[in-house]
């Protein structure tokens, strides 16, 4: 079957308007955070960057920024360990349990966050915890390690169980093969999910609206302030988190692939020997 | 076989950005022909297959079926059907209904394709009961057998095989070839068939078409093709091959007997001689060819003896002798190979010239 | 294979462990508050079941019925919305879908709130549609925002990678050989489509329609930031009983009957799903 050159142009068009629907809202965010009025109304007269000062100055802002990186840093490691072991679980042996373990991880997923975040106020009150930051890093957990599980997976379906058994037939020990092969293997996959893991918990609501108790993490605030009446630093704040989240992205996008040059451009010499001594096949 | 081709291509090119994956390729096939197309992978030969069946587009010539040019109608409009390398049956389907597919889509009526698809699975000896089985119960073998009976189903004028036996095992694959063979006589359908096995093709096949980097490097009976190879290439492709250059008649290191000396003077090229064609001369022996040489590893091959051995004047040679034939002495013994001038060929092609 | 099965549970237990304390625990907290006699705030009392009775009774059912609504309406228009553009990811587009996932994943770490914020801004009187519309034309409308159509409309933006991603998976399943040849065997297009590439790529088709279901079932910012008061979602049921209304019993009642629908739905779904198979393709 033959896909013309035309359909893939109709594909391509089609992709960016997505691309294009997906993100007008935050070039509306975007532009609200550089108007100069106090009262934001279309089209806007002028712009201005002041906000961007101002937000960056105020306190709250400070506070909440150092609690949401502190909440989403914590959320980060703990994912990454549990997503670890979780994912060789998930994939990589067989066992007894292995299929419900795997459906009991994709529920949290599937779950109203909402309603999970009521359940867990309801469960710390019960347990006589008192809501802080604390109980938000778990509540984040229970959502977030189940998706940094499935990311490793991703990467342990591709990993050949021979690799595990011949260094064992070399004499590794359990730890030896865990460290030597597994976690090396893997490494990519645990990159990968720990920064799912802190974007997530960077720009979750649901979750944090109800276990964060006297604390508020970035999102909360942004709500409050939305629907309790405009404020002028909702898009600027709001930009602001945005921008940080994609700085982060280009940087797990970017790093990665500037290692890889840097691993290629050093190990030039030996890779091009090898090449001329393969015969060129017709 | 009828007087006018049932396919003819002119000129049929591909190219894919920079790179040529089809020469400007020329080729006649004849009704109810069995024809192999055989070559290294990359050499062009899934290119023009699927060219043929009409899933890739050419960049230049034309494909005539009888009268018709086909190169620009789609492969649903096409008279003609492929069985795929992986086969592509339809998972989500069971035996009969994968058979029945192309049926189902001409509308023609269940009772009738019912019909249909269990004569199909007579003529390709499956059991009748297969008809309701799922596709994942099939073995490779019996999944091969589904593939051509829904192929047949579409009853195409030209069948096309795009590998189809690679996945299987040796002796199934043997069987299967023979099979193919027996069901093109029972058909009488025209069959185009590629592989990249010459021992494949030269079971099957009528005529075989040797492919090099996208263009025909010869197109002959299986026969010719093993005994009279147009070049170096086509020599090498099947098994194992003895390859001497020969310059103004002489061949270093080798004796040539007067019969020989005037069947080759004065010519240059490479000179092929099949390993068994070959035989171990008694230490008084002669032949029109000679020469000596140290064995220098022996293998069993069943009924047969296969041996390398360096020449005197330099390279390796590979023999093939019967077991009762065997050569005296072992590794390390020198002994003395000839061949009658008839059993060689001089491949016209300068030595070292590919 | 021995060593397989202990290694599997003794990594599969972190996380397993954790989802049974802070997952499986409030979930069965919620059920056993669910029966109990009204605005009770400990389970120490005899269990009366009210609080369900209230649910039947007092039209709680309205917001079942559109948040269900609402759901299904969202996936269907999702489904052909994404179909294409899965399509294209997985079969044509070559570099150029990496691009398009990396746009589309990018937008799952910015907060739902801020991108709703921002189509409020959009949408809005004044806002960036209807602002320069008036400005250029000279003729302004009332705003888009607060009524039920912008409510699905939300829940498309916000779940559109719910269902692109997994269709996408979905479609990369259906081999190539097979679709040529059934276009090869005679059929057009649109048989290839319904007879091939339909059942073939049903798995994924079947988890990105439960993932979106089950998440619009569940959501609640899309009603509130988007569709004011127009219609009340079950999800803003359970949070207002737990909130405002200060009746955990009945917050339960409700929380359970929407854990019962998305639960069902995804327990049955995940079930049907090969887990191996369709992660192991990637």
């Amino acid at each position: 079957m033959r896909t013309s050159r035309f359909t893939a142009t109709v594909l391509m068009l089609y992709g960016l308007l997505v691309i294009a629907f997906l993100y007008l809202p935050l070039f509306s965010v975007g532009l609200a955070s550089i108007s100069k009025a106090r009262y934001l109304s279309f089209p806007i007269r002028r712009y201005a960057y002041g906000w961007y000062g101002e937000a960056l100055a105020s306190d709250t802002v400070q506070t909440l920024l150092v609690l949401s990186l502190k909440v989403a840093g914590i959320v980060t490691v703990l994912s990454m360990i549990i997503g670890f072991f979780g994912a060789l679980a998930f994939a990589r042996y067989s066992w007894r349990f292995r299929k419900a373990y795997q459906k009991l991880i994709l529920l949290p997923i599937f779950f109203p966050q909402t309603v999970l975040g009521l359940a867990l106020l309801m469960w710390f009150n019960t347990l006589g915890i008192v809501p802080s930051w604390k109980t938000a890093v778990v509540a984040h957990l229970v959502w977030i390690a189940p998706i940094a599980t499935l990311v490793i997976s991703i990467r342990a379906y591709s990993f050949d169980p021979a690799l595990e058994e011949a260094a064992r037939d070399m004499g590794a020990s359990t730890w030896d093969t865990l460290r030597e092969v597994t976690i090396p293997l893997l490494m990519p996959g645990v990159v990968s999910a720990g920064l799912f893991a802190f974007l997530l918990s960077w720009g979750n609501f649901p979750l944090s609206l109800f276990t964060t108790g006297a604390d508020s993490t970035l999102p909360e605030w942004l709500y409050a302030k939305m629907v309790s009446g405009y404020s002028p630093l909702v898009p600027t704040v709001g930009i602001l988190t945005v921008g940080s989240s994609v700085v982060l992205v280009a940087l797990g996008l970017l790093v990665p692939w500037g290692l890889r040059r840097m691993r290629a451009l050093a190990g030039r010499v030996p890779s091009e020997q090898a090449a001329q001594q393969i015969p060129q096949e017709t | 076989m009828g007087d006018q081709p049932i396919l003819r291509i002119n000129g049929l090119t591909k190219r894919f950005n920079d790179f040529t994956a089809l020469h400007s390729i020329d080729l006649n096939v004849s009704e109810g022909e069995f024809l192999t197309i055989v070559g290294p992978s990359g050499s062009g030969k899934t290119t023009l297959i699927r060219l043929l069946v009409g899933i890739d587009e050419p960049s230049d010539g034309s494909i005539w079926l009888r009268d018709r040019r086909i190169d620009e109608v789609p492969a649903n409009k096409r008279p003609t059907c492929m069985v795929f390398q992986s086969l592509a049956l339809f998972p989500h389907r069971t035996v009969g209904q994968n058979i029945e597919f192309p049926l189902k889509l001409r509308k023609v009526p269940p009772a009738d394709r019912r019909a249909r698809a269990l004569e199909l699975l007579d003529l390709l000896r499956l059991p009748r009961d297969y008809y309701g089985k799922r596709i994942d119960q099939c073995s490779g073998g019996e999944r091969q057998r589904v593939a051509l009976a829904r192929a047949l189903a579409f009853d195409p004028e030209i069948l096309f095989f795009d590998e189809p036996l690679s996945a299987l095992d040796y002796r199934l694959r043997k069987t299967l070839e023979k099979e193919l063979k027996d069901l093109h006589r029972r058909t009488g359908k025209t069959f185009i068939y590629i592989t990249h096995s010459l021992e494949e093709a030269m079971v099957m096949s009528d005529r075989i078409a040797i492919m090099r980097a996208g263009r025909f490097e010869q197109i002959a009976p299986a026969e010719q093709i093993y005994a009279k190879p147009v070049s170096r290439f086509v020599a090498g492709f099947m098994g194992e091959v003895n390859l001497f250059d020969m310059t103004a008649g002489q061949v270093p290191g080798v004796t040539l007997s007067p019969h020989a000396q005037s069947r080759f003077a004065g010519q240059s090229g490479t000179l092929m001689i099949r390993p068994e064609s070959l035989s171990i001369l008694p230490p008084s022996g002669t032949a029109d060819i000679c020469f000596t040489a140290v064995i220098e590893a022996e293998y069993l091959l069943g009924s047969r003896m296969q041996y390398t051995l360096r020449r005197a004047g330099g390279g390796t040679v590979t023999v093939e002798v019967l077991r009762e034939d065997a050569a005296q002495g072992g590794v390390g013994a020198e002994i003395t190979l000839g061949c009658p001038a008839d059993a060689c060929h001089l491949i016209a092609e300068v030595p070292d010239a590919a | 294979m021995q060593r397989d099965r202990q290694l599997g549970l003794f990594y599969a237990l972190p996380l397993g462990g954790f989802l049974a304390l802070a997952f499986l625990a409030p979930i069965l907290l919620v059920a056993a508050f669910s029966t109990m006699p009204p605005k009770v705030f400990s389970l120490a009392h005899l269990p009366d079941f009210s609080a369900y009775y209230t649910v039947l009774t007092q039209g709680y059912w309205k917001s079942v019925v559109w948040s269900l609504g609402m759901a299904l309406a969202a996936t269907a228009i999702l489904f052909v919305i994404c179909w294409p553009l899965a399509y294209g990811m997985a079969k044509v587009l070559g570099r150029f879908s990496l691009v398009l996932t990396i746009c589309v994943v990018m937008t799952l770490f910015v907060s739902e709130n801020i991108r709703l914020f921002g189509w409020v801004l959009t949408l809005m009187k004044g806002g960036l549609i209807e602002g320069y519309l008036r400005h250029w034309t000279g003729a302004g409308f009332d705003g888009l925002l607060y009524n039920v159509p912008v409510i699905v409309f939300g829940l498309v933006y916000v779940y559109l990678p719910f269902m692109l991603f997994p269709l996408a998976q979905g479609i990369a399943m259906v081999p190539d050989d097979t679709r040529q040849a059934a276009f090869d065997l005679g059929a057009t297009r649109w048989q290839v489509l319904r007879e091939v590439e339909l059942p073939l790529a049903m798995p994924g088709i079947l988890v990105g329609s439960l993932l979106t279901f089950v998440l619009s079932a569940g959501a609640i910012a899309e009603s509130k930031l988007l569709g004011g008061q127009a219609v009340i979602v079950i999800a803003d049921e359970v949070e207002t009983a737990f909130t405002y209304g200060q009746n955990w019993p009945l917050g339960a009642a409700l929380a359970m009957v929407l854990i019962a629908i998305v639960g069902g739905i995804a327990i049955w779904g995940i079930g049907r799903a090969d887990l191996d198979s369709m992660m192991a393709r990637k």
